[in-house]
């Protein structure tokens, strides 16, 4: 009984005293909106990226952009994630007054579209190169093969992927700390600095996240069984 | 626009080299395809024959030569090669029939998408032409759900619905069981009875002696012998043509 009664007195410090679940609440529905826009913004460089590095890979053409994809693959692949979020912070934005949560969609947008480039270019080469040319011979010019042909095959083979890239973004950007963006993981580190209490706001935290990363897996799986049955 | 004296496609010295390797896959070769011809090209592997088709409409860019298609020479680059591609239709060896799609949006894709054709318009072609290669009830199927005949006759269909001036094959039954090759090549037998232009590259060497108009050997990549099957299969002239005919034969 004693230990049920010790239970509910932390929690009620924790979460209840002085509206303190509001930290969690609003904390979630930040990190939702970093993570949702930043999936945006690497979906569409990740793809843009792709193209182009696929394009140079099977024509020899466009060298030069194909060169600032790699420079730019290299950089944002080669560096800690924390510290991309505290240059685009500090540096570049060093000087303007502008949200947290914007320079965080920016951070992980650009360091999720790194990785999802990748994963793109490895679906779109994975394609038969007679699907290409089947395109071609039809008289579809090479954008027109890519939209029609290319990118909707490689897409369902890249599906799985691109959840688990979606997942390790939401997770990365419990960093978000480090700009003081109260996200969900700085908000239940803020709980702890209140009540000198670790256990309850941080494994709270955590199950959030587990949970959230659950319910996503459960609906990737779904979907993914979906497109499955529909790829005769 | 077909020129006066009725030539289709005429190539001159078309020459194709391929980066690291030591032989050209094409050295020179001319000739001309008349419309309503059926010429047939055969050869041993790695004679250039499939290099020479797919260098008709592109596929493969020639290192040398010119292809004038309808009077135009496609291998300048100031020519907008898609829109002459429609004029060609492609058959190839794998089919390549797009995964993703139903049969018939196979089929509807480009003509709604090049040629501007409506939905109904486009249906209305591929379903007539689908009922030809005795195919009509598979047109809600998915191309993994047909046999290699099935599929290459759609394929057959995928590049009429084009209404293409020529069909260009590239060894449309090399990959299918052999009890399928005769529903395709009994399209293709169709086809060439309707007069459609055809260039088959094959290894069927009783079906070239059948349908073809003019048949091409090609060894080394060069044209050594072309004339009629008869002429051909009958009284070759060169000791490459009586070698490569007593192997096949």
């Amino acid at each position: 009984m004693e230990f049920f009664q010790n239970f509910a007195d932390r929690f009620y410090l924790n979460f209840i005293a002085e509206d303190r679940w509001k930290y969690i609440v609003n904390g979630l529905l930040t990190t939702i909106e970093v993570t949702a826009a930043a999936l945006v913004v690497g979906i569409i460089l990740g793809f843009i990226v792709a193209i182009i590095r696929a394009t140079h890979d099977m024509t020899g053409k466009m060298k030069i952009p194909n060169f600032l994809c790699r420079v730019y693959l290299t950089v944002i692949r080669g560096t800690p994630v924390v510290v991309q979020l505290l240059i685009i912070y500090f540096v570049i934005f060093g000087s303007v007054n502008i949200e947290k949560v914007v320079v965080a969609i920016i951070a992980f947008g650009i360091n999720s579209g790194a990785y999802v480039a990748e994963i793109v270019r490895g679906g779109i080469m994975s394609i038969d190169k007679g699907q290409f040319e089947a395109g071609r011979s039809l008289g579809f010019n090479y954008a027109q093969t890519m939209i029609y042909i290319i990118v909707p095959q490689a897409f369902k083979n890249i599906f799985p992927a691109l959840c688990n890239e979606f997942i390790v973004l939401l997770k990365e950007t419990s960093v978000s700390g480090y700009i003081a963006m109260q996200d969900l993981t700085k908000g239940g580190d803020i709980i702890r600095s209140r009540t000198y209490d670790a256990f309850m706001p941080l494994v709270a935290v955590a199950l959030i996240y587990l949970a959230m990363v659950m319910l996503l897996e459960f609906a990737f799986n779904r979907l993914e069984r979906k497109m499955r049955n529909s790829d005769h | 626009m077909i020129t006066d004296n009725g030539v289709l496609i005429k190539v001159e010295g078309l020459e194709k080299e391929f980066s690291g390797m030591e032989k050209r896959a094409l050295n020179g070769v001319s000739t001309e395809i008349r419309q309503g011809e059926v010429v047939f090209v055969i050869g041993p592997s790695g004679s250039g024959k499939s290099t020479f088709l797919r260098c008709l409409n592109l596929l493969e860019v020639p290192t040398g030569g010119n292809i004038y298609f309808e009077g135009i020479d496609i291998t300048d680059k100031g020519n907008d090669i898609n829109s002459y591609r429609q004029k060609m239709g492609m058959v190839f060896q794998q089919f390549n029939l797009f995964p993703h799609l139903s049969i018939m949006r196979n089929l509807t894709i480009a003509p709604m998408k090049l040629q501007g054709k409506s939905k109904e318009e486009a249906e209305a072609t591929a379903m007539e032409l689908l009922k030809r290669v005795g195919l009509e009830d598979r047109a809600d199927s998915y191309p993994n759900q047909l046999s290699g005949g099935q599929k290459q006759r759609i394929a057959i269909v995928r590049a009429l619905c084009m209404k293409p001036d020529v069909m260009l094959f590239d060894e449309p039954t090399s990959a299918l069981d052999p009890e399928m090759v005769g529903e395709v090549l009994n399209v293709m037998r169709e086809l060439a009875e309707e007069n459609m232009t055809m260039v088959v590259v094959t290894h069927e060497m009783a079906f070239a002696k059948e349908v073809a108009s003019r048949v091409i050997f090609m060894d080394s990549g060069t044209i050594v012998e072309e004339g009629t099957p008869d002429e051909l299969f009958n009284n070759p002239k060169s000791e490459r043509l009586k070698s490569f005919l007593s192997k096949v034969l």
